[in-house]
């Protein structure tokens, strides 16, 4: 009996030995291949961080706005953020494929999953990214319109118009990574559509003189309150 | 040391070129003959025209056998001309007002006067001796052909002095230098270094092909020659950076292309077989002959090219035309047989067209036109004739014209010992052409030439495009776009004596308004439909394109 | 396939019509049947008293009139084939109109007139504006003779306005325009002036017909581009500023073309303007201003309360542009009532030059800097109402020079800014 138990560790230290011996080359194959995607990674980060910078690149964001929101997240600069971005994830694609080389049954299915799952993370991020954008830009520009054109709570109407462009960004982000579609975006519809109704009702009943005044103030001229000589600025 | 021009690498190909002679512009001492001083005090003409450089014909010291190029000193002025000095003062006077000079370098051969020759002739010794091809029998080199066929009976002469045979492509008292000797290599190129220094911008080098001669081959563009004009201008960029290098080489398109070797040889040469066909094409009263050499032209390297002319001092060859055309042009052109010499025909332009004004400056407008640098003949500006009683190509070295009054104004001295006679008759006499009478009305051929330069100059696009041609089915009609950058201008000629009505394929070009460079009236914009365009007798166009 | 161009295959064959010009005289319209045929009128006897033996066109650059103004312009040709008119003329004088792509905007018509200009190659233009009814054909001789006499590239005109008229102008436009660019130019943005064929082909070759100031500030940048590219400048008084019948502007567009316009010069002329100090007077032709002082009565309180909400309103937005200290100073000024309420010239000034330093280094949109400074002006014109309430023409005058050099004075304050923080 000790014979066979003897027998059976040294026959099960080969067996291990042996799969660790087809297991080394795979390993030396997959840190190859992760050392070679770091290498590729990093040139080709150095690439387009040249090409934006031919491109400017970083002055078109300035001019979007997309600076200003990245410097309040104490975030580096778009061409520089975009290329790092890049790095890693041909970087993680490289250790991925290593991965697979391992050949470790179980692993390959999800690495596949995650590689399809990849294009809608990106599309999602980017629709984050701009509605961010968006929302500041839009927001603001409501903020000036109405306090120029003298219409009342011009603060609560550019709050209204970011909220708005946010929840509406996260509900097509959502949507996007397949998570809650139809509840986010149900929740939105209301939300929207209670604005709408509520805004109707204000307008037509509340706000009927209100209306009035924007309505005379926007449309019909020279009939003021005070008669004032119209001046022209320039 | 003489004031030199600012090297601007290429200015040649923007360059307007005034080819004259020393000898019949202008005397300034009374011997009859023009000379340096002349010269430069005419320069103020020379500017007024427009023209940017200048080239002399041959003025070296020489028995005068033919014309100059039969040289007996490389390295002075024939005392005929003036001194050295006061080509100094010329150079310098013609730099100041921002005009370059180009000089004639005859490589080829000597005159059997130069000391060199004397010396190579005197004993098979003696250390000239293998300055010059000599031979003890004439039947070497056989493939190589007669060019002066109306006088040579062969490329061989006997000379007695030595009892033997000495090679010479040209007259026989000019005989080839021989350049396999790398003494006459270094000898000659000291030649040209000696009027480098002095400030010229360039050489016209007459005769390059036959420089050397192999058994076994024509004796023509040998691989040998090309060397010898590498080594040149190898040393010419190293040396003197920006002065050009321009070659006369009557060969085919395709022949001509290894004279500018990779940008390493020749900057320039002329585009000889063009000039025939442009007046065959005139005749014909078709396009065919001008297109078709265009098209056998070769691309040639950046930096180099053409040099396009109507008339020169020597006979409007038509070596490089077949049989039949050259019959063709004999019928037209030289019905007269004493005006046919060596395979071509020694007439001046306007006698050649009949002083017919249109077709003057038609032709003009072409020269200017065409891809390549042009040049004027001296005289041809105010349409002088010429004089075919005269020997040989004389009859187109006349006196330029300057006035109606003594000698027209050329030299003081008797009408008797001009160099040359003037031309007398009503039509082209001096006292009906020349340059004091038309610089005073707009319409003279003079004041439209000077117009016609100013405008060329007005857009690099000529000197420096491309060019596409159109192939309207009128066939009567030769019509281009050069271009260069955001610069096309379409030239549009009728080469028909009668008017013609032409459509244009101008698709490529929607879009685009026609400004007619002369007057600057604004033409129709163009469309989807052929553009329409109706031209008088001799007529043409030039149009700038622009889109706005 | 090639873009759109701005001359229409109609217009460009009457171009080709008319052929060569010395004198061109373009009226931008819209929608002016009530006026431009006034305009025209005065414009063709103006022609024919001074100008009689040059040759001269009319150009209409129309931007879509749905009314008689593209036929009242044809109507006022001078030909053989028009009959029955009492003028006495030498020559031909075409009146020409044409429909520019793309709907009504200034500077296409701008655009378009400087292309026929071009093409015509005319020595003496202009442009008139079409709504001003009492333009005088003396007018023509004063925005011309300079042109084409004096060889004078651009002749801007100089009016007699009411103290109270163009507060835009007065507050920032002209003393901006004089401390940035040194010249004492009093109309920078001309309804009516002259120029050469040599300037209009100039401004024809710059590259801005296809951004925001080629469609409306145009005007305005030929003038900068004009001193900025070394031409020679001159004024030309005419009378009193023409009136026009229709509203004003609103105020953010006509920001828009003015500060807006003015900010993004600067951006693009640094090295014209960064190192002059001062300014130089422009030649003029007869007086330099003239103030009119009719009582006229203007609405003072609605000014204060939009400066006050805006301050307020938009503290965000304000924050990110000015300086704390300005800003501070700024609400401080809002908190007080609008008897005491004060603009002072140098916090005008400061304001002025921070919101320019704000824009070169685009903290935000651009657009939006340029919107946020219409209510802080408005608290600037209350304070020149103000001010000038009971003023004699000269006090205006003297109160205008003051506000001039406290701009030129702190010109290196702006230069400062420029390129270094706030």
């Amino acid at each position: 009996m000790w014979d066979t138990i003897v027998g059976e560790l040294i026959q099960a230290t080969r067996d291990t030995w042996h799969n660790v011996l087809h297991f080394l080359p795979r390993l030396m194959g997959m840190l190859v291949v992760v050392l070679l995607g770091w290498l590729l990674a990093y040139i080709l980060k150095s690439i387009l961080r040249s090409i934006l910078r031919l491109a400017r690149f970083d002055r078109l964001s300035e001019h979007w706005g997309a600076t200003e929101l990245l410097n309040k997240a104490a975030l580096p600069s778009s061409s520089e953020l975009l290329s790092r971005f890049v790095f890693w994830i041909a970087w993680l694609g490289f250790i991925l494929v290593g991965v697979r080389a391992l050949e470790i049954v179980g692993l390959q299915e999800p690495i596949a999953k995650f590689f399809g799952f990849l294009p809608r993370l990106f599309a999602a991020l980017f629709v984050f990214f701009f509605g961010l954008l968006a929302a500041s830009f839009f927001s603001r520009a409501a903020l000036l319109a109405a306090v120029n054109a003298d219409l009342p709570s011009p603060r609560l109407v550019s709050s209204v118009i970011r909220t708005l462009i946010i929840i509406f960004a996260l509900s097509v982000g959502f949507e996007e990574l397949g998570l809650g579609e139809h509840t986010v975006l149900v929740a939105f519809a209301i939300v929207f559509g209670a604005l709408m109704l509520g805004l109707a009702l204000a307008f037509g009943l509340g706000g009927r003189d209100l209306a009035r005044q924007y309505l005379e103030r926007r449309f019909v001229r020279g009939h003021k309150e005070e008669k004032e000589d119209e001046l022209s600025p320039l | 040391m003489v004031l030199a021009l600012p090297q601007d690498g290429l200015w040649y190909k923007d360059a307007v070129i005034y080819q004259v002679h020393v000898r019949a512009f202008h005397d300034s001492n009374g011997d009859g003959i023009g000379d340096f001083l002349g010269l430069a005090q005419k320069l103020d003409y020379v500017q007024d025209l427009g023209v940017t450089a200048l080239w002399l014909m041959p003025f070296f010291p020489s028995p005068l056998r033919d014309d100059g190029y039969d040289i007996s000193d490389y390295q002075s002025v024939h005392p005929h001309y003036g001194t050295l000095d006061e080509f100094k003062l010329f150079l310098n006077a013609a730099h100041e007002r921002g005009i370059r000079v180009i000089i004639e370098m005859v490589l080829n051969h000597t005159s059997d006067q130069h000391p060199w020759f004397q010396e190579s002739r005197s004993s098979p010794s003696n250390p000239r001796r293998g300055w010059y091809v000599w031979s003890d029998t004439d039947t070497r080199y056989r493939g190589a052909r007669i060019i002066f066929i109306d006088t040579e009976l062969s490329n061989w002469a006997w000379d007695p002095v030595s009892k033997a045979y000495y090679w010479h492509r040209f007259f026989s008292h000019q005989p080839d230098l021989n350049y396999d000797n790398p003494a006459v290599r270094e000898e000659m190129w000291n030649m040209m270094k000696f009027w480098l220094d002095m400030g010229i911008d360039g050489f016209r080098l007459d005769a390059v092909p036959y420089l050397v001669e192999r058994d076994g081959t024509n004796c023509e563009n040998l691989p040998e020659t090309h060397a010898v004009i590498k080594d040149y201008r190898a040393r010419i960029d190293q040396q003197f950076p920006g002065r050009m290098l321009l070659a006369e080489a009557n060969q085919w398109p395709a022949d001509l292309r290894p004279y500018f070797g990779d940008g390493d040889e020749f900057q320039m040469a002329f585009h000889f077989p063009l000039m025939p066909r442009m007046f065959m094409g005139l005749k014909l009263e078709d396009r065919k002959p001008i297109t078709e050499i265009l098209q056998q032209t070769p691309a040639i390297p950046e930096n180099c090219q053409w040099c396009l002319f109507l008339r020169n001092h020597d006979e409007l060859t038509l070596e490089m035309v077949t049989d039949m055309e050259r019959d063709y042009m004999y019928d037209e052109y030289a019905h007269d047989k004493s005006m046919r010499l060596n395979l071509g025909i020694r007439r001046r332009l306007a006698p050649l067209l009949d002083n017919d004004r249109r077709r003057i400056e038609l032709m003009n407008g072409m020269l200017m036109s065409l891809p390549g640098t042009p040049i004027i003949y001296y005289g041809d500006e105010i349409g002088m004739g010429d004089n075919v009683k005269l020997g040989d190509r004389n009859g187109v070295r006349t006196p330029m014209q300057w006035n109606g009054g003594w000698n027209g104004g050329f030299s003081v001295a008797d009408p008797e010992s001009l160099y040359s006679p003037l031309l007398l008759n009503p039509v082209y006499g001096f006292q009906a052409v020349n340059v004091q009478s038309q610089k005073r009305f707009e319409h003279s051929l003079f004041s439209w030439t000077k117009h016609l330069i100013n405008v060329r100059k007005s857009m690099p696009v000529f000197g420096r495009g491309s060019i596409e041609f159109l192939y309207p089915a009128n066939h009567r009609v030769l019509a281009y776009v050069r271009q260069s950058g955001k610069d096309s201008i379409l030239v549009v000629n009728n080469l028909s004596s009668s008017a013609q009505a032409v459509e244009l394929d101008l698709r490529r070009y929607k879009g685009n308004i026609l400004i007619e460079m002369f007057g600057r009236n604004i033409f129709p914009r163009v469309g989807d439909l052929p553009y329409l365009l109706t031209m008088g007798p001799y007529q043409f166009y030039w149009f700038r394109l622009r889109k706005i | 396939m090639a873009e759109e161009s701005i001359l229409t295959d109609d217009f460009l064959r009457e171009l080709i019509n008319v052929g060569e010009v010395d004198i061109l005289i373009g009226v931008p319209t819209y929608n002016d049947a009530e006026t431009v045929g006034q305009v025209l009128q005065a414009l063709r006897a103006g022609l024919l008293q001074y100008f009689p033996r040059l040759r001269a066109v009319i150009i209409n650059a129309d931007g879509g009139s749905k009314d008689a103004t593209q036929d009242l312009v044809r109507a006022a040709s001078i030909s053989d084939l028009q009959h029955g008119s009492d003028l006495r003329a030498l020559r031909t004088l075409h009146c020409i109109s044409t429909q520019y792509p793309g709907g009504a905007s200034k500077g296409t018509a701008l655009h378009t007139i400087l292309a026929a200009a071009d093409l015509l190659r005319a020595t003496g233009c202009a442009i008139i504006s079409a709504d001003s009814a009492n333009f005088q054909p003396e007018w023509v001789e004063s925005l011309l003779r300079p042109v084409c006499h004096d060889n004078f590239d651009l002749v801007t005109p100089v009016y007699r306005r009411h103290k109270f008229d163009g507060l835009l102008v007065r507050n920032l436009l002209y003393p901006m325009t004089r401390a940035i660019y040194s010249r004492r130019i009093r109309e920078p943005y001309p309804a009516e002036f002259a120029f050469s064929g040599r300037l209009a082909g100039y401004f024809l070759g710059q590259d801005i017909w296809s951004q925001d100031v080629g469609r409306a500030g145009a005007e305005f940048y030929l003038t900068i581009s004009t001193i900025a590219g070394g031409f020679r400048l001159a004024q030309s008084f005419l009378g009193t500023r023409p009136h026009s019948e229709r509203a004003a502007p609103d105020l953010v567009p006509a920001m828009r073309m003015t500060a807006g316009v003015l900010f993004w010069s600067m951006e693009q002329n640094f090295s014209a303007w960064s190192a002059s100090m001062g300014s130089q007077p422009v030649p003029t032709i007869g007086p330099e201003h003239e103030i009119s002082l009719e009582p006229l009565r203007v609405s003072r309180k609605r000014l204060h309360q939009m400066f006050v909400r805006g301050v307020a309103e938009l503290a965000p937005v304000l924050k990110t542009i000015l300086s704390a200290q300005t800003l501070s100073e700024l609400e401080q000024a809002a908190a007080v009532p609008e008897e005491e309420f004060c603009y002072s010239n140098e916090s005008w000034v400061r304001t002025v030059y921070e919101f320019a330093a704000a824009y070169h280094k685009t903290v935000i949109s651009r657009d939006h800097i340029v919107q946020a400074l219409v209510p802080l002006y408005r608290g600037r014109a209350h304070t020149f109402l103000v001010e000038n309430r009971d003023a004699s023409a000269d006090e205006v005058e003297s109160n205008i020079e003051t506000l001039c050099l406290t701009f030129e004075r702190m010109k290196p304050n702006l230069l400062g800014m420029w390129d270094g923080g706030k």
